[in-house]
């Protein structure tokens, strides 16, 4: 029992500290706090059978470095974007491209434009007939006064 | 007598003047009802988390921005999103997706998609010029060989009249109103995604708050479903919260595919229609 835990405690340690290392750091916390507890377990196991703690104390080492690190990339390395001028110019590139091919494309007119044509329709004819009658009532006017 | 009569035509004059109003009026409130959420130079900034055994870890960023492109024919508005890995990942799977689209500033009706997908050396791109009239679509699909020579296929997809790119689905979406929708109640959008045409559902599931950090948001809750196809895992586990207000910009989401789940949660949002 004393040496699985040992041995299981001192993978999780080295699992704990590669992940540490890695962008992945937050997966780290996992395999750190296995092997503290299986250190704990062990140091148990030892001294109620009276054997060495050498090993163990290599698991707290480890995984002490690897929550440390942890901790330290959780709370100091702030989360920014990479270089983005490749992206930046293809967007602009894909941009200009796409001009070209709207340019050649049919686009539905009546779409785009059915507001404006709508409104300028109903501008200059109900605005035209509006005209016409105020013209009639005021000469109608005028011939009963 | 010419008295009454000038009275009459004083009544018919007003009634069309009336009637001329109310056409305007109409014709204002229509052409407004189609897109009164979008604008046309909107920021959207999220942040992409994969959830690792547990740990959600900041992968990548989202943006969703919108501006408008002038022809000679027509002035269009421009929906583009890209996804862009924080830089700690780049060494390891470095991402810089692009996906656009050109299409109505009023019907958000789709002329021009593009997508480019460059994911840690995969590279992929496509593209679809929609002919409406003729209801197809022109793709031009472009992949990288494994000796990094690019193979090209051009194809026509036939579509429904309908029908329309990833991209402006996100945005029409959010020409719907959700305020007159009971919960439970659904909304399909006929996409095209990879030269096949999906059906995917948005089911209402009522309003919820959500703290982000623009705010807390009341929100409009949907569950996200793609009929005749699995890349969507589970049911109501696709999730996705949208502003209960006049833009309705997503705030939150929720995602599980076959190779885990991740959340969609917005960092700023800048230059907003309403």
């Amino acid at each position: 029992m004393r040496k699985i835990s040992i041995i299981i405690g001192l993978i999780s340690a080295i699992l704990a500290v590669i992940l540490s290392v890695l962008p992945l750091s937050n997966l780290a916390y996992i395999p750190a706090i296995i092997a503290l507890i299986l250190g704990v377990l062990s140091i148990y196991l030892s001294n109620k059978e009276g054997k060495s703690k050498k090993t163990i104390q290599i698991v707290f080492l480890l995984s002490i470095i690897a929550l440390s690190l942890a901790i330290y990339k959780s709370i100091f390395t702030t989360v920014e974007v990479g270089n983005t001028e490749e992206l930046e110019k293809r967007e602009q590139q894909s941009e200009q491209e796409a001009i070209e091919e709207l340019e050649e494309l049919d686009i539905d007119e009546e779409d785009l434009e059915d507001i404006n044509n709508e409104l300028e329709s109903l501008d200059n004819e109900d605005l035209n007939a509006i005209e016409n009658e105020l013209e009639e009532i005021d000469t109608e006017d005028l011939e009963i006064e | 007598m010419l008295i009454k009569s000038l009275i009459e035509y004083i009544n018919i004059f007003n009634m069309k003047k009336i009637v001329f109003l109310l056409t305007l009026g109409i014709c204002f409130t229509t052409a407004k009802a189609q897109n009164t959420a979008v604008g046309n130079s909107e920021k959207l900034v999220y942040t992409a988390t994969y959830n690792m055994s547990g740990i959600l870890n900041d992968l990548a960023q989202v943006t969703m921005e919108t501006s408008k492109v002038r022809t000679s024919k027509a002035t269009l508005l421009r929906l583009k999103c890209t996804a862009t890995t924080y830089s700690k990942w780049d060494s390891f799977f470095k991402i810089r997706d692009l996906y656009e689209s050109y299409v109505s500033p009023t019907s958000l009706k789709p002329y021009l998609y593009k997508r480019e997908i460059n994911e840690g050396g995969y590279y992929k791109y496509m593209k679809y010029t929609f002919k409406h009239s003729s209801g197809y679509v022109k793709s031009l699909k472009k992949k990288k060989r494994s000796d990094g020579t690019i193979w090209e296929e051009n194809k026509k997809v036939l579509i429904n009249h309908n029908t329309n790119d990833l991209v402006t689905t996100l945005y029409k979406l959010r020409t719907i109103d959700f305020s007159n929708m009971s919960s439970g109640q659904s909304k399909s959008f006929k996409v095209i995604f990879d030269n096949e045409e999906h059906t995917v559902n948005f089911k209402y599931l009522g309003t919820e708050t959500i703290a982000s950090a623009i705010g807390t948001k009341n929100c409009y809750k949907l569950a996200i479903s793609i009929s005749d196809n699995n890349v969507l895992k589970g049911a109501n586990e696709n999730l996705l919260w949208l502003s209960a207000d006049a833009n309705k910009i997503p705030i939150y989401a929720k995602f599980k595919i076959a190779v885990g789940n991740g959340e969609l949660k917005i960092k700023s949002a800048s230059g907003l229609k309403n």
